[in-house]
């Protein structure tokens, strides 16, 4: 069919097409400086979805990297504090074993060493009552003070071992990071001495021997198996900090990951911006240029 | 045979030239005016006069030409198109627009909106459940807590807002097409007696035609011309103007959101309250769809559902902190806690609330620094039916919807121009022709003028040069 053109048709067309050309312009030139490829959730709604996913995702992760970094404190400390507390019980092992020779040590010298055992069993308690940014790292959840009574040696931590000092490394695991102080340094029982496992006690115990006379080497069957309770227990610390380590490494990786998910969904690919921005500009001069020669003339310009 | 017939011949002919140069006049003149419709003079040629008896010539021409009225050239099929199309461009660019507002207060995907304030509470739950007990970590989350309540408070404003604006807009439109229907009955009264007394009415048809595509624009409708020269405008299949009598409509139902439901937003005849206009497009159709209420399946009003969401995101979100929450016990050893209150005569986005003053009313696990609710808390938001996912469907729901939205927005425009375009083509003046016109009836003019100096010239040999024959 043969349309009539006019002048305002070709107004009409020229001003639509003009416009279209700005629109595109616009979409990329708001791509190309905020680079990113959706500014709204219609850009790409599917898109949209996955980017919170992604972002919650991300989220979540740095969380667990300060979990990890929280729970490395407390570990660290843990096995600062165990192996200190390894070093005064083998000194204290030492002494035992030295005031053991009845025949060749005065009284002098095994009261000297029952001084220094005592003044060990301070530094003992003081690792057993160490801190972690104010919490006791050996009394568990409780809200005590010191894990050990400085006077009565009684454990305030939770006894039956419910509540455990958790740091959850990823969605499904959480590790853990305190230490059982009964187990490490044993229990005070009063009504029963024979079934009381306290290191505290025992010192105290192998201290009044020395004032007594009585003869010691008894005693160091029970140091071992306080000082294998303290090895022990340095050992859990350290599959604890292996497993930080291993989730450590995994959140590391899964940020990369999250983040070249992130991107691949949210950001512009620059240099295609830049080559579609190039073209639509060509496209919107072009039409410039043609819309200019096209208005100009009419008959009215020809005839004399 | 009159012996002055030729002059009278080439007279008709300079009136109907000089009718020709008035009319391209007129259609250069209004070359640009809206919805002016181009007009050709219609001429005729006169034919010979009958004649009887011996003294008549066997042959004798025409009479001349005659000016028999001025035509416009509009094409009646070619301007229903165009309105038809506009109607469905005026309900979907009022739909688009709408989806568009309201996807621009979600500020997602980005570091502003909920779902981030969402990441950073979880997060603070986190850290709390790592120092339980401790003041700042409980600061750090009530604060959050706060933040995050506040959004999602703002969030339901804005679309209340939104709701209340395009309530506004439509009542506006509503205005507009009432004052239409009024123009286009006064014009249907003037171009009735116009046509009754024979002058051509071309102008104000043009007027009217341009207040019947505002009209489709606004409401969609059918026009339908009548004998007299008059028009019907219906909408919704009744009369809005049936000749010179016009119809008022009026906008009815709530102010606001909150009691759409029970009064929904409709276009009612003012003659027949309750009752409403079932309408076909336009942009006041497109408005009462984005004004509908919430219907429970998350197929009503965009802004009713998107409200809806936020409260039901408001619950979720109470209900599932709550749920742990109040497992756990506080400083005093007491549980059953709530840590999300709600103000119960507001909405729930609105009402949400936080228990909690300071660390001491906060539960972060079964005692003591026990941190295990903390922790259960934060899991929530990696959950697979957390908050965060009634968040995420929300935001992806209304984008979908503003895509579509804007899609058919798009292909409506497209319709339109179309059509528009085919009407342009057809009524619009071009300016090479009215030239083309111009000579041809300058040059008429100027044949005319010979004629007549000819036939007169013929004359004076007759009357002041016969019979002086050898003088």
């Amino acid at each position: 069919m043969y349309t009539r053109i006019t002048n305002q048709t070709i107004n009409f067309s020229a001003q639509r097409n003009l416009q279209a050309n700005k629109v595109l312009l616009d979409k990329i030139q708001e791509q190309g400086t905020s680079r990113q490829a959706i500014n709204q959730p219609s850009d790409d709604p599917v898109g949209t979805a996955k980017a919170l996913q992604v972002r919650n995702a991300q989220a979540a992760n740095a969380q667990y990297g300060r979990n990890i970094d929280d729970g490395n404190g407390w570990v660290g400390t843990l096995d600062t504090t165990l192996t200190a507390a390894t070093n005064i019980m083998n000194r204290i092992r030492d002494l035992t074993v030295q005031g053991a020779n009845d025949g060749s040590m005065s009284t002098a010298a095994k009261s000297a060493i029952a001084s220094e055992l005592s003044s060990l069993k301070g530094e003992l308690l003081t690792q057993a009552n160490a801190t972690y940014l104010g919490r006791s790292v050996f009394a568990g959840n409780t809200a005590a003070a010191v894990a050990f009574d400085p006077t009565t040696y009684a454990y305030n931590g939770d006894p039956t071992n419910v509540s455990t000092v958790q740091r959850r490394v990823d969605a499904n695991t959480t590790v853990r990071v305190d230490a059982d102080g009964a187990a490490t340094f044993g229990v005070v029982n009063t009504a029963n001495p024979a079934a009381d496992t306290s290191v505290f006690t025992l010192i105290d115990n192998i201290v009044s021997d020395l004032n007594t006379g009585t003869n010691i080497s008894a005693r160091l069957t029970e140091i071992d198996q306080r000082m294998e309770a303290i090895r022990g227990q340095q050992a859990v610390t350290g599959t604890g900090q292996t497993m930080l380590d291993r989730a450590s490494d995994a959140k590391n990786n899964r940020t990369v990951s999250l983040e070249a998910q992130r991107s691949s969904v949210e950001d512009v690919d620059l240099a295609k911006v830049i080559l579609d921005l190039q073209t639509q500009q060509t496209t919107y001069q072009a039409s410039l240029a043609i819309t200019a020669k096209v208005l100009q003339p009419s008959l009215m310009d020809f005839l004399r | 045979m009159s012996t002055f017939s030729g002059l009278n011949t080439a007279y008709t002919a300079l009136v109907a030239a000089r009718q020709g140069l008035d009319v391209v006049g007129q259609n250069i003149a209004n070359s640009s005016t809206a919805g002016y419709t181009r007009q050709r003079v219609n001429t005729s040629a006169i034919g010979s006069v009958a004649q009887v008896g011996p003294l008549t010539a066997r042959f004798s021409v025409g009479q001349g030409v005659s000016v028999d009225g001025i035509a416009r050239l509009g094409n009646t099929f070619l301007d229903a198109r165009a309105r038809t199309a506009s109607a469905s461009s005026g309900y979907w660019d009022a739909r688009s627009s709408a989806m568009s507002t309201l996807e621009g207060t979600l500020q997602e995907p980005g570091a502003n909106g909920v779902s981030a304030s969402l990441q950073k509470f979880w997060a603070a739950w986190s850290d709390l459940g790592n120092n339980a007990g401790k003041p700042a970590p409980a600061a750090v989350l009530l604060s959050q807590a706060n933040a995050l309540a506040a959004q999602v408070a703002t969030g339901y404003q804005q679309v209340d807002q939104q709701w209340a604006s395009q309530r506004a807009e439509t009542e506006g439109n509503v205005t507009a097409l009432n004052d239409a229907g009024k123009q286009i009955a006064d014009l249907n009264a003037r171009i009735r007696t116009t046509v009754a007394s024979g002058a051509p009415a071309n102008e104000m048809v043009d007027q009217r035609n341009v207040l019947a595509a505002t009209v489709a624009k606004l409401a969609g409708g059918t026009v339908r011309e009548s004998q007299d020269g008059t028009v019907e405008v219906l909408i919704g299949g009744n009369a809005l103007v049936s000749g010179t009598i016009f119809n008022e409509v009026k906008l009815t139902g709530s102010y606001l959101m909150a009691g759409a439901g029970a009064s929904p937003v409709q276009l009612e005849w003012a003659s027949r309250p309750g009752s409403a206009v079932a309408l076909d497009g336009g942009s006041i159709a497109g408005g009462l769809a984005v004004l509908a209420p919430a219907d429970g399946s998350g197929t009503g009003g965009a802004l009713a559902e998107a409200a809806e969401t936020y409260n039901t995101f408001a619950t979720q979100l109470a209900t599932q902190v709550n749920a742990i929450h109040s497992a756990g016990v506080i400083a005093d050893n007491t549980t059953g806690h709530a840590f999300f209150g709600f103000n119960g005569a507001l909405p729930a986005a609105l009402g949400l609330t936080v228990v909690p003053t300071d660390v001491t009313t906060i539960s972060t696990g079964t005692g003591g620094f026990d941190g295990s609710v903390a922790d259960a808390i934060a899991q929530i938001g990696v959950a697979a039916s957390s908050p965060d996912s009634v968040w995420s469907a929300m935001v992806s729901g209304i984008g979908a919807a503003a895509r579509s939205a804007n899609q058919q927005s798009s292909i409506a425009d497209l319709t339109t121009t179309t059509a528009v375009g085919a009407q342009l083509s057809n009524s619009s003046v071009d300016l090479d022709e009215e030239n083309m016109n111009m000579l041809t009836y300058q040059r008429a003019y100027q044949g005319a003028a010979r004629v007549m100096t000819a036939v007169d010239e013929l004359l004076d040999t007759l009357i002041n040069h016969t019979g002086l024959v050898g003088r």
